[in-house]
């Protein structure tokens, strides 16, 4: 027969009726012939019979509402979440990928950057340049010139205006700057004070070229291509004075295709026309006779230096 | 209390199919189908947190804060067990959680757990009193509340296992997974728990 200790750790399962086979006829045995346990086995049934007769709590009336106000505060604050990144196969890709366009985007926008900084950074510093000038050799010298005297006169032809008025303001500013290729051009041939070779843009035409240069890369790009290219010719200037303006201006830019001229740019005003082109230096006195038939020829400069292809020509035709 | 027990099972079974459905609405993102649920095991998780701590207003702050983790939870839920023993174990991990603070700050302040003053029956006796024979009912209140003491003075292993079992009438099987615990454990301490609650009976009562 078990012990009493033993049997009371059993009696409670033995209640349940959950004890095995022989755990269960063994309490059975010893309770017949044990009062202790068998009173003991009653304690617990009256125990179980407390327990399981305990009245259950009613929740309060406001427990559900409350519960549920603070759940909604909880989806509220979830819903940020879910509204940023749910549903996750849908928002994810898509952030993953605008992060990544974002990325190429800057990293393209840094790269162009680089190339538009090269650009500028000279001319953000023009005085240097022109100290440096001053040791240049002569013919350095007219290059140097002659490529900022063409930009000048690229500036006036990219802001040609259809109106008249406007036509006015750039064929005097045309005729200001085939002035100063004269002058320029004198200075040169007699070879007289450095510092008079090199020209000093004005401070309009100088805001202009920053904003082209801000305009864009590829622009500032095209343009110093452009520069490099007028930076290897010499200039003439003629005055060419005729009957009329119009039909002469006409006769002259046939002229000018007949003899392979090129980049051909004419601006005709009421008192004057102004051409503009590249020349090959050969041809240079054929056309000159050619000119003559049309009109009074007035040579301000005449560079023919032979060692150059091509002559950057600008031809001025006012009224007799 | 067996036959009881089957009646109540039968009413979980039938629960159960009913708790998915609301459960995969609230994974959704439709939060009312949380007050469903909040419905339907309000009061059997207010109880077992009241007889937990046999404190009422610590059973209403418990049942809230289990019901709101839960809520915040229940995209972990995968349905491996029943809802409502996922439910329970979160209430019932509150309840012993929330009366280790209350041993805490008691030791700290001097105050034994066990004060009768401590637990909430009285508020719960009240609205009761006003019976046909208030005598009676003062009776039982009293001995509930004896029993009650004696609840609250087990260990929480074996308290957690008599109010699951003897209380709520969960099975063997149920407790395990509540608790997650091994059936033979679930018996030894269900054992263990219903002698302690005789002796403390037999002493506060005296003959049972």
């Amino acid at each position: 027969m078990k012990k009493c200790e033993e049997i009371e750790n059993n009696l409670p399962l033995y209640l349940d009726n959950s004890l095995s086979g022989d755990d269960k006829k063994d309490v059975e045995e010893h309770l017949n012939s044990c009062p202790r346990c068998s009173k003991a086995l009653v304690e617990l049934s009256k125990t179980r019979s407390l327990v399981g007769n305990l009245a259950d709590v009613e929740p309060p009336p406001w427990f559900k509402q409350k519960v549920m106000s603070r759940v909604r505060e909880e989806a509220g604050k979830k819903s940020l979440v879910q509204k940023l990144f749910y549903p996750l196969r849908i928002k994810i890709p898509v952030q993953v990928l605008t992060t990544i366009f974002i990325a190429v985007l800057v990293v393209y926008i840094y790269r162009g950057g680089e190339d538009w900084m090269k650009e500028v950074v000279p001319l953000a510093a023009p005085a240097p340049m022109m100290e440096v000038q001053k040791d240049k050799s002569p013919e350095q010298k007219i290059k140097t010139s002659a490529d900022e005297e063409k930009q000048k006169e690229e500036t006036i032809q990219k802001n040609q205006m259809p109106r008249d008025t406007v036509r006015d303001k750039t064929a005097d500013a045309a005729k200001d700057v085939n002035g100063q290729i004269a002058v320029d051009m004198e200075a040169d041939k007699y070879a007289s004070a450095p510092a008079a070779k090199s020209v000093v843009l004005p401070s309009a035409e100088l805001e202009k070229k920053k904003e082209r240069n801000i305009s864009g890369a590829s622009i500032a790009m095209k343009e110093n291509k452009a520069l490099r290219m007028q930076s290897i010719m010499s200039k003439t200037a003629v005055y060419l004075r005729v009957a009329e303006i119009d039909a002469s201006a006409g006769e002259v830019e046939k002229l000018l295709v007949k003899y392979d001229a090129k980049n051909i740019a004419r601006q005709i005003t009421q008192n004057r026309a102004v051409l503009t082109a590249e020349v090959n230096n050969r041809k240079m006195k054929d056309l000159m006779a050619q000119l003559k038939t049309i009109g009074q020829i007035k040579e301000n400069i005449m560079l023919l230096d032979n060692t150059e292809e091509n002559v950057f020509l600008v031809i001025e035709i006012l009224n007799k | 209390m067996l036959w009881v027990s089957n009646i109540i099972d039968g009413q979980k079974a039938l629960y159960e199919d009913e708790d998915i459905k609301f459960v995969l609405a609230c994974q959704k993102g439709d939060t009312e189908a949380f007050s469903v649920l909040v419905e339907r095991h309000q009061k059997q998780m207010l109880n077992i947190a009241f007889r937990m701590t046999g404190d009422y207003d610590e059973a209403c702050d418990i049942a809230q804060e289990a019901f709101i983790s839960a809520y915040k939870s229940i995209r972990k839920f995968k349905g491996e067990a029943k809802f409502s023993t996922w439910l329970y174990r979160i209430v019932v991990n509150y309840s012993k959680n929330r009366l280790k603070q209350l041993r805490g700050k008691d030791r700290r302040e001097g105050v034994s757990i066990d004060d009768s003053e401590r637990t909430g029956t009285k508020e719960v006796m009240e609205p009761l009193i006003n019976d046909s024979n208030p005598g009676a009912q003062m009776e039982k209140h009293e001995r509930e509340a004896q029993v009650q003491k004696c609840i609250t003075s087990l260990d929480d292993e074996h308290k957690e296992v008599l109010v699951l079992r003897d209380i709520q009438g969960f099975s063997y099987e149920e407790i395990g997974d509540i608790l997650k615990i091994p059936d033979g454990t679930v018996k030894s301490r269900l054992s263990r728990a219903r002698n302690a609650l005789k002796d403390c009976l037999s002493k506060v009562i005296g003959d049972l």
